[in-house]
């Protein structure tokens, strides 16, 4: 029996991992962030309905779960920085052809289908395989957590970049100056170019038996079911709170700081959780982040709403808002080693994007029939809870697995 | 010193893009979209 390598020897520097890769995702992230802001301009332009757009976005998030396993297993096969040059050159041509899009199902194509699986080439599954491979296993948290607060500072600032673009050159031109800045991700992913994993190691585990490693191993069924909370919780919130505040009568500026203060906050929460996975065990890390966001609502649904619990709550959801991200990851690449790290990777984020799918729809659909958003709430609790529960027992020590028979 | 000066870049970074969602007419933007989307 023999544990598979954690690592291998890395081939590319650490500095110049983390530059190329942060700078991607926050492109890749940044850009996706800020799509709400063209709903206005472009149903109003096309004569769409909001539904037409909102189903597109909601296509697009699909798409970028379900094909993540197949852009992960793509790079880890043929390399990550291919996947990334064909992601961004989606990404540049969906932007493009959503500002051209005249019809509801070219609008769905483009900024659902296209962009959806360009985000999937070019977001943390990806990147992350890079990292998992050229960084020692002692920084490699701390390094997913570099990136993952890069990614943040991209949600974080291309909202008002983004609506700076459409003030001053109209919605059609900002799409169209977005592609060209996508794609920028080309150049970067020059620097993620690795050898083949399999020359550097020898190991020749087929991507079949990798899969079936993973789902048979209960830690990682247990690491997507937490994964799926993230998803449901954070879209939840972020997409139904404003709505929510709302209707307690409270002003349209205390949305717009609240979701200011996420954005902050997040950036700070994600690299903090990336850092302490270097020193404490990440099982613990990820249980607490989900029982605190469980407590963190329980309070704000008890205290009499105001301005002030509002920027309370959304700064304590932003610490936990993508600070399950790193040391989700860096588990994965512990047990399973970084061969599939993309692929397996794509696969957790991918139960995240059921999550969030269900997230929002359930939101809504509860909202419609009970007339207010308190069921839903208490399900993120619960659901909170359960997350916290199921990563306890998580195994993170290397899987041990039969060692091949010499030839 | 290149630690503390990596640190203080990135609090500046954050404040000030903090300060651009402060400003009114970024505020009421977003608010308008946030309004509009329910």
């Amino acid at each position: 029996m023999s544990a598979l390598p954690a690592s291998v020897r890395p081939q590319l520097s650490m500095t110049q991992v983390l530059l190329c890769g942060a700078a991607i995702v926050t492109l890749s992230m940044g850009i996706r962030h800020g799509f709400g802001l063209w709903l206005q301009p472009i149903t109003m332009d096309r004569g769409w309905s909001r539904e037409t757009f909102a189903f597109a976005i909601a296509v697009q998030n699909l798409a970028w779960g379900a094909a993540g396993p197949i852009a992960g297993a793509l790079a880890d096969r043929f390399g990550a920085f291919r996947v990334l040059i064909a992601g961004s050159l989606l990404y540049a041509a969906g932007l493009v052809l959503m500002g051209l899009a005249t019809s509801g199902l070219a609008f769905t194509g483009s900024a659902g289908i296209m962009l959806g699986l360009a985000q999937s080439g070019t977001t943390y599954a990806v990147v992350y395989g890079v990292i998992g491979r050229n960084v020692a296993p002692e920084k490699r948290s701390w390094a997913m957590g570099v990136a993952a607060a890069a990614g943040s500072f991209g949600q974080f600032l291309m909202v008002p970049v983004e609506n700076w673009l459409i003030a001053d050159f109209g919605w059609q031109q900002a799409l169209f100056l977005l592609g060209c800045v996508s794609l920028a991700i080309i150049p970067l992913a020059l620097g993620l170019k690795e050898p083949p994993f399999e020359k550097l190691t020898g190991i020749q585990q087929s991507v079949g038996h990798a899969l079936r490693e993973a789902f048979a191993y209960p830690s990682f069924r247990l690491l997507m079911a937490g994964y799926f909370v993230c998803g449901f919780q954070v879209v939840f919130i972020g997409v139904h709170m404003p709505s929510y505040l709302r209707d307690h009568g409270l002003s349209p500026d205390v949305a717009t700081t609240a979701l200011a203060l996420i954005g902050l906050f997040n950036v700070i929460g994600t690299y903090a959780a990336g850092s302490l996975g270097q020193r404490l065990p990440k099982r613990f890390i990820l249980s607490s982040i989900y029982i605190l966001r469980s407590v963190a609502i329980v309070i704000f649904l008890s205290v009499p709403l105001t301005p002030w619990s509002v920027y309370i709550f959304s700064a304590v959801m932003g610490v936990l808002w993508l600070s399950t991200v790193p040391p989700t990851n860096a588990v994965v690449a512990q047990i399973f080693g970084v061969q599939y790290l993309s692929m397996l990777g794509g696969f957790v984020f991918f139960s995240h994007q059921i999550g969030s799918f269900l997230g929002v729809w359930l939101g809504g659909k509860l909202y419609d029939t009970s007339g207010s958003y308190d069921v839903v709430w208490w399900i993120a609790v619960a659901l909170g809870i359960f997350a916290a529960l199921v990563n306890l027992p998580v195994r993170e020590s290397a899987i041990v697995r039969a060692a091949p028979a010499a030839a | 010193m290149k630690r503390a000066l990596a640190w203080t870049v990135a609090t500046v970074a954050l404040l000030l893009v903090f300060a651009a969602y402060l400003r009114p007419d970024m505020a009421m933007a977003l608010a308008t979209q946030l309004w509009n989307c329910f």
